[in-house]
């Protein structure tokens, strides 16, 4: 109990930071608000009033403190871009994206844990060799290239899927899912090899330590010594590194979300950076930064139940 | 001892070779020995012999390892016929592995899973090899932790490896291998990771479970006195072949080969100093005698190093803003003196605060209080740089592991040479002379002060640890279980070395170890530490010959004797566990008193919160 206050304080601690980060940032760019909802050729007095009224021309620090406590409030402020109330948007993008985020890991995983033990089982054999270039193939080359390739395939190629929009699973699920399928592929081909390599990795640990080979003199079946006693072993050090992939798949998104037209939080983001939408900015910011913080601590909540070693006191 | 039945294992012309760089390397070879059903075999050699491999031979593991059998006959009787196991399909293996043939491991803290609780992993090899249901084969295992005397067996079952001590833990790893009461136990090195007291416990449990139940022991160690603890024969090994085989009496009281004789005469046995003032150098068989042996000790001492009321506390931290919540007591009220070109040796078994003990007085672990006068300075008064600058230069360390203490990136001259620039005490081509005559003094040849530290074995490279220590002349080393990690033959040459290096040098040693026989052999006076106090310290015969705290009396009694017609491991052994040296923050422990038994011989009064009565 005491970790998770500690963590969830130095989590609040950490977000402070990136608001603060942010909205400085933010703030350095040239042209502001104001002028971002008049427009470049507006009359400077109109301007000025404007300012006044949205309260730009206070201390910096008062213009943050108001922004800090709508945050936390949940009034989020409006889109300058969109229209509309920024928190409903960032909600409804979070769940699209959210969908792209499972689907990839669950691809990943689902490829890269029985590819990494294989090779692990393997070591130093051509099936090492095999699967040890395939993951170095997926991570040398970028999301947008696999991205291009699964298009030119799926859905130019075959027809079998579509190759952009989002259709949202509460009207059509199966159409959602569809429409998901090739750009979480393409988000899953570089994380499925990191985390082949990883797997690989802490299995070829594993596999060396003693009590593997006490499994073996119990007489146990040499399936069960790997993927019972050994794998047991490996799945939190692999959670923990899929974990912190999430952050990175957050970076990707952006890329693959606007490839695929895919109107998630990558799009958005991207949408709010093109056009300067700085309150949108601020808060995708800020919200990103918070799931993937969030879901860290879970990973590390979960190490616990797979580690009894791990005690969260 | 059942010799003349029918064998249950008989080896012949055992070959083994592993997949090496540059084609196969031959790991065993030309091995050939029987097992008597309900007989002790013991399998003796340094590192390197091929004993393991032997041992991992018959249960077929050492494909597992990269290894191969590539000739030879592994017999093994089962139902009644010779199957040989080298040609065994890996099915039958399965069977037999767990059922027929049990082994343990050397090391009870990485040979059970962590992540799976005792209870799975004692009965997954019932429910495979009896076809048990859960139930019965948690009735069963609670049944083995009972034989093997394990306190709370219920609560166990329920527990993680980490939840249990090391002495535990082996035991939970031989009720495992005796799950289905196999006909061979096979134990690797299964006391050698573990304290004497444990090591005790273990040897006398494996000892009673062979009797009760006539199952046959192959025991591998590199150990002679636990060699002439448990064996009926002794199979000894060198280089990956059988140099000698016969009855354990035999073999100890008349070896016919010379490696034997060599191996034999390097094991110090605990008493044979008795009554002999001095320490003595090892014996070596076929090698010059030491060139000179150290000094008797002094009646009145002319103190080195004066400690006194040194207490070092570690802090534990915890809760939100990680604030000290308790203090492991690590060094408790120690006092002792170290007379010039003398030895005092630290023991204890691990835990108790020699380690700290050493560190604290080179100040590596800042302690929290008492005195240290090293030439009459005042350590603990020192600034940082002065620290650097004078208690360095004149108290330097070797520790236990040489291959971590040397850096590998860096060549054998330069790592030599690097205290003598630091401190100035030779300077331009000087460097390189002073590593030349450090290199001749520790018998190292010069051609290797341009090699790294992976190109020398681990005696080779304790030599290079004990130079460097040496180049910049200090009047104390401290050596942190210097010779644990060497092979028998190698640790009486490294201790010979010491030896001649105080007689010549007239430097002195604070000599932490857990080995008494060793102890006994190069220290003039010896302290005993339990639980971060110094229980009793006096003259190396006053603490031999005439224990009087109940830990020392314990810890002798514990240690095995390289003797066959000594016997003294018994079942009737009992060791109280260690207690937690962790106490609360506001703990305040009772001063150290002692009582004076002779002229320099001080036993700790009473138990002093040490739980030893």
């Amino acid at each position: 109990m005491s970790y998770l206050l500690n963590r969830l304080f130095s989590m609040v601690l950490t977000l402070f930071l990136i608001s603060a980060i942010t909205f400085a940032v933010t703030n350095i760019l040239p042209g502001d608000v104001a002028m971002m909802i008049m427009g470049t050729q507006s009359n400077p007095e109109a301007l000025a009033g404007l300012r006044e009224s949205l309260g730009l021309n206070d201390p910096l620090l008062v213009q943050y403190g108001r922004w800090i406590g709508g945050m936390l409030t949940g009034d989020w402020g409006t889109s300058l871009v969109f229209k509309e109330p920024i928190a409903p948007l960032l909600l409804q993008k979070m769940t699209a994206s959210g969908l792209l985020v499972l689907f990839s890991m669950t691809i990943a995983l689902t490829c890269a844990i029985p590819l990494g033990v294989w090779a692990a089982v393997h070591a130093n054999r051509w099936q090492d060799t095999a699967a040890s270039s395939t993951a170095m193939l997926g991570v040398s080359l970028p999301d947008f290239f696999w991205g291009i390739m699964l298009i030119l395939l799926f859905a130019r190629g075959l027809g079998w899927l579509p190759s952009s929009g989002f259709v949202d699973p509460a009207d059509d699920f199966g159409g959602a899912v569809r429409h998901a399928l090739l750009p979480s592929l393409a988000l899953g081909l570089g994380l499925m090899a990191h985390l082949t390599r990883m797997t690989r990795a802490t299995m070829t640990g594993i596999l060396n330590q003693e009590f593997i080979r006490v499994a073996r003199a119990k007489g146990l079946n040499e399936s069960t010594v790997v993927w019972r006693y050994g794998l047991a072993n490996a799945v939190g050090p692999v959670m923990t590194v899929a974990g912190l992939q999430i952050g990175y798949l957050f970076g990707s998104i952006i890329v693959i979300e606007s490839l695929f037209n895919y109107t998630g939080m990558g799009w958005l983001t991207y949408q709010a950076l093109l056009n300067r939408d700085i309150p949108l900015i601020q808060a995708s910011v800020f919200v990103i930064a918070a799931v993937v913080m969030l879901s860290n601590l879970i990973v590390d909540l979960l190490y616990a139940v797979v580690d009894p070693r791990i005690r969260l006191s | 001892m059942a010799t003349d039945q029918t064998p249950l294992v008989s080896i012949d012309k055992l070959r083994v070779e592993f997949r090496g760089e540059d084609g196969p390397i031959v790991g065993v070879e030309d091995v050939s020995f029987t097992i008597a059903p309900g007989e002790t075999v013991c399998v003796v050699g340094e590192s390197g012999s091929g004993k393991s491999v032997t041992s991992l031979s018959l249960m077929r593991l050492v494909e597992f390892g990269g290894g191969k059998i590539t000739g030879g006959r592994l017999s093994f009787s089962l139902n009644g016929k010779q199957i040989d196991l080298a040609q065994t399909g890996s099915e039958t293996m399965q069977a037999i592995r767990g059922d027929e043939i049990g082994m343990i491991f050397q090391e009870p803290m990485t040979s059970l899973n962590p992540v799976f609780t005792v209870e799975r992993q004692m009965t997954d090899g019932l429910r495979v090899h009896r076809g048990m249901s859960r139930s019965q084969a948690r009735e069963r295992a609670l049944e083995l932790l009972r034989q093997v005397r394990i306190p709370e067996p219920e609560r166990r079952l329920g527990q993680y490896p980490h939840e249990l001590s090391g002495g535990m833990r082996q035991r939970v790893m031989i009720a495992m291998a005796m799950a289905c009461e196999p006909r061979l136990l096979i134990a690797d090195e299964p006391t050698t990771a573990l304290d004497v007291t444990i090591q005790a416990e273990i040897l006398a449990l494996i000892d009673r479970l062979k009797r009760d139940t006539g199952m046959a022991v192959l025991f591998i160690t590199h150990d002679m006195a636990v060699v002439a603890q448990m064996a009926d024969r002794v199979v000894v090994m060198y280089r990956g072949r059988l140099v000698e085989e016969g009855p354990v009496e035999r073999i100890f009281a008349a070896p016919q080969e010379a490696y034997t004789r060599k191996l034999l005469a390097a094991v110090p046995r605990l008493g044979e100093m008795r009554g002999k003032p001095a320490p003595e150098p090892m014996r070596l068989v076929g090698e010059e005698p030491a060139r000179a042996a150290p000094p008797p000790a002094d009646a009145v001492p002319d103190p080195l190093l004066q400690v006194s009321n040194l207490t070092t506390r570690y802090p534990v931290k915890g809760g939100l803003f990680r604030r000290t919540v308790a203090n492991v007591h690590a060094v408790e009220d120690v006092s002792f003196e170290i007379g010039r070109g003398q030895t005092l040796a630290l023991v204890g078994e691990s835990g108790c605060g020699k380690s700290s003990c050493g560190r604290s007085i080179l100040r590596l672990s800042e302690p929290t209080s008492g005195e240290i006068l090293l030439d009459r300075t005042d350590i603990r008064a020192l600034s940082a740089r002065d620290l650097r600058r004078r208690a360095w230069r004149d108290m330097q360390m070797v520790f236990q592991d040489p291959f971590a203490s040397l850096n590998p990136y860096m060549r054998l001259r330069d790592q030599v040479a690097e205290p003598i620039r630091n401190y100035r005490i030779e300077t331009g081509g000087g460097v390189e002379d002073r590593v030349a005559d450090l290199f001749d003094r520790v018998e190292l040849p010069r051609a290797f002060m341009s090699r790294f530290p992976h190109e020398l074995s681990g005696g080779q490279r304790q030599r290079v640890a004990i130079a460097r220590a040496l180049a910049v002349n200090p009047k104390l080393i401290i050596a942190d279980e210097a010779v644990s990690a060497l092979d028998v033959s190698v640790q009486a040459q490294v201790l010979n070395l010491m030896m001649e290096l105080q007689a010549e040098l007239g430097v002195s040693y604070l000599f932490i170890s857990h080995d008494m026989a060793v102890v006994e052999r190069v220290a003039h006076r010896v302290g005993v530490m339990y639980l971060g106090r110094l229980v009793e310290i006096g003259t190396r015969q006053q603490v031999f010959e005439n224990p009087q705290h109940s830990y020392t009396k314990s810890l002798l009694s514990a240690v095995p004797v390289a003797d066959p017609t000594q016997r003294t491991i018994r079942e009737d052994l009992k060791f109280r566990p260690i207690p937690s040296p962790v106490f609360p923050l506001d703990h305040t422990p009772a001063p150290s008193v002692y009582d004076a038994i002779a002229p320099g011989h001080r036993v700790l009064r009473g138990d002093a919160g040490l739980g030893a009565d």
